[in-house]
């Protein structure tokens, strides 16, 4: 048996188990509108895969199912146990028929008989059930007699509105109509929720221009008036106007599906009204002007209308049809069939039915797209019988792509594809030569959001290559193809495989995906809350250890946890990948920022970007965005000369600032560089000793470097006049304190009379923190391990007090010492060791080591980093707070804040 | 070499297809409904789609007018093909974005007519 | 308020909106004989329309507004 089939069988049985499943759950649901759709789809699928192969008892039964399902689906015929016993009969059988084709791969003629008969039977439920209880062939056969008529006629009669007009408003709107005003019929139902949405479907109404005729009634009668719902919209609105197409189409596209709007032909207009218990006409009569019409009398005739018009009572049916029969003549001279129509109406007393009536005006009817000429074919080889089929597979698309364009409304996605089918289309005929002026039809008509001009070329290109070429090569696999059933399928796919294999640009083509940035957001955060998870498995295997004592369950864990922690920080890596921005985002700023800034100042200024495909995660990118433009003001408003100054200094006129990125290992570095006046150590040093930030022993000895470095010290502004442009007040020290904030370190170099550098080392990524874990008065606490330097144990021997400081020698450098409790504002002592020695953690702060003494040290982490808010928020001396894998809250200590 | 989606929430359906198609030469994906035709229609392109038109989550005509509407994509053909009944709607097809609309089932070499023509091939 | 109800008598002014409707039914329903005044009424939100149309009370005075008082014509006829 072939896969083909085999699948068939396989998957038929699932269906059939489905549609047993749903038909039971519909006994106890049987108004489940959703249950019914899948019923429906369940049953048909089926019998479209049965369709695939020759089991004719099969499909038909499965057909007639499939129908009886869509009405039971579209609500035409009601849900019973009756229908589901036959539905459940016919999967039966169909059951019973895939066991035949499993054992012998074919259904015996047998069964025809059957078939037959459950397909009858499940028809007849179709049909008892649906009203007139006409069959349904008879209904398509009456439905395509009645299509045709509208398709002679150009009008679709049976869909306009039935109008019941006074005679002098239909009158004038048949004059309109004449004239060549179109006239429409609106009808405007709105939805019941109108109001709510501010809408006064009566003002909207009113203001249809040129309305002759309007309308409105109640869908529904207030059954009780007491609970009449006010807030409810239950009214349809009807009008007749002579407004252009235009104006409607404005008044209502807010909504488009709650209006409707039919042109209505002028002779639609012509139903004459009154009273038809007296015949003012008799035979005589209209025999008589009959007479005279078929004569082509026209005078006579209608000398003699009048005459009986004069002797008969106006609101009589007769005197209303006499009315028109001559205003047609006068309207309407050539429309001798419309006349006679009416004339004849006399005898009946019945309005004609215009829609047996051939026009003579010509109605508006959206022009079909007659279908592309057979001539193409026939003039190409008409002996040629591949030709020839081919040349019909082309007109085929070909006509499907026009009908496409003809559609209305402009869609880009669906004029791309239908210019991408034409293009393949002429390609594949061997008319390349088309496809340059076809891409520039297909480039212009996007251009206008509008298919025209593609159509106005495929017409054109249609009409003027009457001969075109089939190219005559024919590929051997697709002759070949004796694709019946039985083809072998295993084979193939194999062949596929090794096609595959040897393609190399199978999976070529990337594609970039917008994703919205809560999402990658989401992301983050979930990996963060996975890494926290996953360091709950060291806990556990300590636990298993210690707590159970199963020593190998401890050690699979940790080999589990090694598998996991290598997948998350995989994860996390190539979600980190996914949020770096380029620096880009915010230099594209500068050259606008610096040309308006120099501008003001009267400066001249140089500037250059470097680095800027260099990429950080997004946050570090939005965290840089503030100090940096607070850098780039500084340098040019402190930092660069005025052009007279930089000459006379014996310097280009204009100054050069260079904003550069780069990225070392893990972190980005940004350099801001000018070639201005440089920091002056002296100035500096001696302005902040006025301001009380050094004493005057640091005055004397301070390095220059480190007198540069006062310009981060907080509350210290270097300009003396304070500038609207850098800073009101703020100095550098923000800018510290923002980098800072993301884990950055800002740092600066200065000569005087040659320039400054300043530098931003920032983390290319914050989402993860490793910490240490320190013991402290019976506390645990993080230190984030990019800030230790290293760790020490420090002998109590070793420890110096110097002015009152605990310090302690390390490779040869003095560094002060201080104890977390005190900085924690503890009076408890800190723990040594047995040994007498204190952990010391070695920190960097501010370019400095600074020991720290704590009672121990714990192991390393990977957590995430929670700012703390609200009361905790405004507490110092921490960065935040994070959950362990024990769930535990871990505080992490920020040492810079806490000195 | 070519790359076609076929889409078609039976698995028959899709074996057939895949079948002829790759008997004739190109590369075929499949998926099951609408949502994972967009999913992976998102990511590679394809140079040919063959559309089932009542599929669940998401239909064929779910599926085209989404994929007609996205900027970026490579904007190919697209076959409807779709069983006689079952409320299917040749100018609803049109209108959500396909370009052929044919009926199931489809014979073999008629279909890879139908693909060589909209993929730019002799026939 | 574009209604002044009175006894038995409705008088509509100007622009009669949405929260119009309540009060007119309620009224309505009070005064089953109600008439109203549309004399110097210019537009009738659809809410306060349909509880016309739903009792048709006695129009003693067409609005002066000559398309108003058509299509009120037209919805109180039947």
């Amino acid at each position: 048996m072939n896969s083909l089939l085999e699948q068939f069988l396989s998957e038929a049985r699932d269906f059939l188990q489905g549609i047993g499943e749903k038909l039971m759950q519909l006994e106890s649901d049987p108004t489940s509108h959703e249950l019914m759709v899948e019923l429906f789809r369940f049953v048909h699928t089926l019998k479209g895969n049965s369709g695939l192969f020759d089991f004719p008892e099969m499909t038909r039964v499965l057909h007639a199912s499939e129908d009886l399902m869509d009405a039971v689906r579209n609500g035409r015929v009601n849900y019973s146990q009756k229908l589901a016993d036959q539905l459940l009969d016919a999967m039966d059988f169909v059951g019973m028929l895939m066991d035949e084709i499993e054992a012998t791969e074919k259904i015996s003629n047998k069964h025809a008989a059957p078939a037959a008969e459950l397909t009858k039977a499940l028809r007849n439920l179709l049909t008892a059930s649906e009203a007139g209880s006409e069959s349904s062939e008879i209904d398509d056969i009456l439905n395509e007699i009645t299509q045709t008529q509208v398709a002679e006629n150009s009008i679709d009669w049976e869909s306009l509105p039935t109008l019941n007009l006074p005679e002098d408003i239909a009158e004038q709107l048949h004059a309109h109509s004449l004239r060549g005003d179109s006239v429409f019929w609106v009808e405007y139902t709105p939805e019941a929720d109108s109001f709510f949405k501010g809408e006064d479907p009566f003002y909207l109404i009113r203001q249809v221009p040129d309305t002759e005729w309007r309308n409105v009634v109640l869908n529904s009668t207030v059954e009780n008036l007491a609970e009449m719902d006010v807030f409810n919209s239950v009214a349809s609105y009807q009008v007749l106007t002579h407004a252009p197409a235009e104006e409607l189409e404005d008044l209502f596209r807010y909504i488009p599906d709650e209006h409707r709007r039919i042109e209505i032909p002028a002779l639609a207009f012509v139903k004459p009204s009154g009273n038809t218990d007296e015949h003012a006409v008799d035979e005589d009569f209209i025999a008589n002007v009959f007479a005279l019409f078929d004569k082509g009398e026209t005078e006579e005739v209608t000398r003699t209308i009048n005459t009986m018009l004069e002797l008969s009572a106006p609101d009589l049916w007769s005197s209303s049809a006499l009315r028109w029969v001559l205003r047609l003549i006068e309207r309407e001279p050539e429309n001798k069939a419309a006349q006679r129509a009416l004339l004849e109406s006399l005898r009946t007393l019945q309005s004609p039915d215009w829609s047996e009536l051939k026009p003579v005006e010509t109605v508006t009817t959206i022009a079909t797209a007659p279908p592309v000429r057979n001539a193409v074919v026939s003039t190409s080889n008409g002996s040629n019988s591949v030709v020839d089929e081919k040349m019909q597979y082309f007109n085929e698309v070909i006509n499907a792509q026009r009908e496409i364009l003809n559609l209305s409304g402009f869609n880009e996605g669906r004029l791309k594809s239908v210019g991408a089918s034409l293009i393949c289309c002429y390609k594949s005929i061997g008319r390349s030569q088309d496809v340059d002026s076809l891409e520039l039809a297909i480039k212009n008509a996007l251009a206008e959001n509008s298919p025209t001009l593609l159509l106005k070329w495929l017409e054109h290109s249609l009409e003027n290559a009457p001969e075109l070429v089939v190219a005559e090569k024919i590929p051997a696999p697709v002759n070949n193809l004796a694709m019946q059933n039985d083809v072998k399928f295993g084979r193939r796919a194999e062949d596929a495989a090794g096609r595959k294999a040897d393609e190399p640009n199978a999976v070529t083509a990337s594609k970039t995906l917008k994703v919205d940035q809560e999402k990658i957001d989401r992301l983050m955060n979930l990996i963060g809350e996975m890494v926290v998870a996953k360091n709950a498995l060291p806990y556990l295997a300590a636990r298993a250890e210690t707590v159970f004592g199963v020593r190998d369950l401890s050690r699979e864990i940790k080999a589990q946890y090694a598998v996991i922690n290598r997948v998350a920080e995989e994860m996390q890596d190539t979600i980190m990948q996914v949020r770096m921005l380029p620096v880009s985002f915010i230099f594209q700023r500068f050259p606008r920022m610096v040309r308006d800034i120099s501008r003001k100042l009267g400066k001249e200024v140089d500037l250059v970007l470097e680095g800027e495909s260099t990429e950080a995660d997004k946050n570090i990118i939005e965290a840089l965005s503030d100090p940096l433009i607070h850098i780039v003001r500084n340098s040019l408003d402190h930092g660069l000369e005025q052009p007279d100054v930089r000459i006379a200094a014996g310097k280009n006129g204009t100054g050069k600032l260079l904003i550069r990125a780069s990225q070392e290992s893990d972190r980005v570095l940004i350099e801001i560089i000018d070639d201005g006046k440089g920091i002056n150590p002296e100035v500096i040093k001696h302005k902040a000793y006025e301001k009380g930030l050094i004493d005057e022993a640091t005055l004397e000895r301070i390095s220059d470097q480190d007198a540069v470095n006062l310009v981060f010290a907080a509350g210290f502004s270097t300009a003396d006049v304070i500038s609207d442009l850098s800073g009101r007040g703020v100095g550098m020290d923000v800018v510290r304190s923002a980098v800072e904030k993301v884990n950055g370190t800002v740092g600066i170099e200065s000569e005087v009379g040659k320039g400054t550098r300043l530098y931003l080392s920032l983390p290319l990524s914050m989402a993860v923190t490793n910490v240490m874990i320190i013991q402290s008065n019976k506390q645990i606490f993080g230190v984030p391990m990019d800030m230790v330097v290293e760790t020490v144990r420090v002998p109590r021997s070793q420890i110096q007090s110097i002015k009152q400081k605990q310090t302690t020698v390390l490779r040869g450098r003095i560094v002060p010492l201080l104890p977390l409790n005190d900085l924690l504002a503890s009076n408890m002592p800190q723990l040594p060791n047995e040994n007498d020695e204190f952990a010391t953690l070695i920190v960097r702060v501010h370019g400095e080591h600074v020991g720290i003494l704590v009672d121990d040290f714990r192991e390393t982490v990977d957590i995430i980093l929670k700012p703390m808010t609200g009361i905790l928020g405004g507490l110092g001396g921490y960065s935040g707070a994070a959950l362990l894998g024990d769930g535990s809250v871990l505080m992490v200590l920020n040492p810079r804040e806490l000195m | 070499m070519k790359h076609i989606l076929v889409i078609d929430d039976a698995a028959t359906v899709r074996l057939y297809h895949r079948g002829i198609l790759e008997n004739a030469g190109y590369s075929v994906d499949e998926a099951i409904n609408g949502i994972e035709a967009l999913e992976k229609a998102l990511v590679k392109p394809y140079d040919l789609f063959i559309v089932d038109v009542n599929m669940p989550k998401l239909d064929g005509y779910g599926f085209l007018k989404e994929f007609r509407r996205q900027d970026d994509a490579l904007q190919s053909p697209a076959i409807m093909v779709t069983t006689e009944a079952g409320g299917s709607d040749k100018q609803l097809g049109y209108m959500s974005g396909a370009n052929l609309y044919i009926t199931k089932p489809i014979k073999p070499n008629e279909l890879v007519n139908y693909a060589r023509l909209l993929l730019g091939e002799t026939l | 308020m574009a209604i002044e109800f009175k006894k038995s008598l409705a008088v509509f002014t100007e622009f009669v909106s949405v929260e119009e409707a309540e009060g007119l039914l309620e009224w309505l329903l009070k005064n089953p004989k109600g008439k109203i005044n549309l004399a110097d009424c210019t537009h009738i939100h659809a809410s306060s329309l349909q509880v016309l149309m739903a009792f048709k009370p006695t129009i003693v005075h067409e609005p002066k507004d000559a398309d108003l008082a058509i299509w009120l014509k037209a919805a109180l006829a039947s």
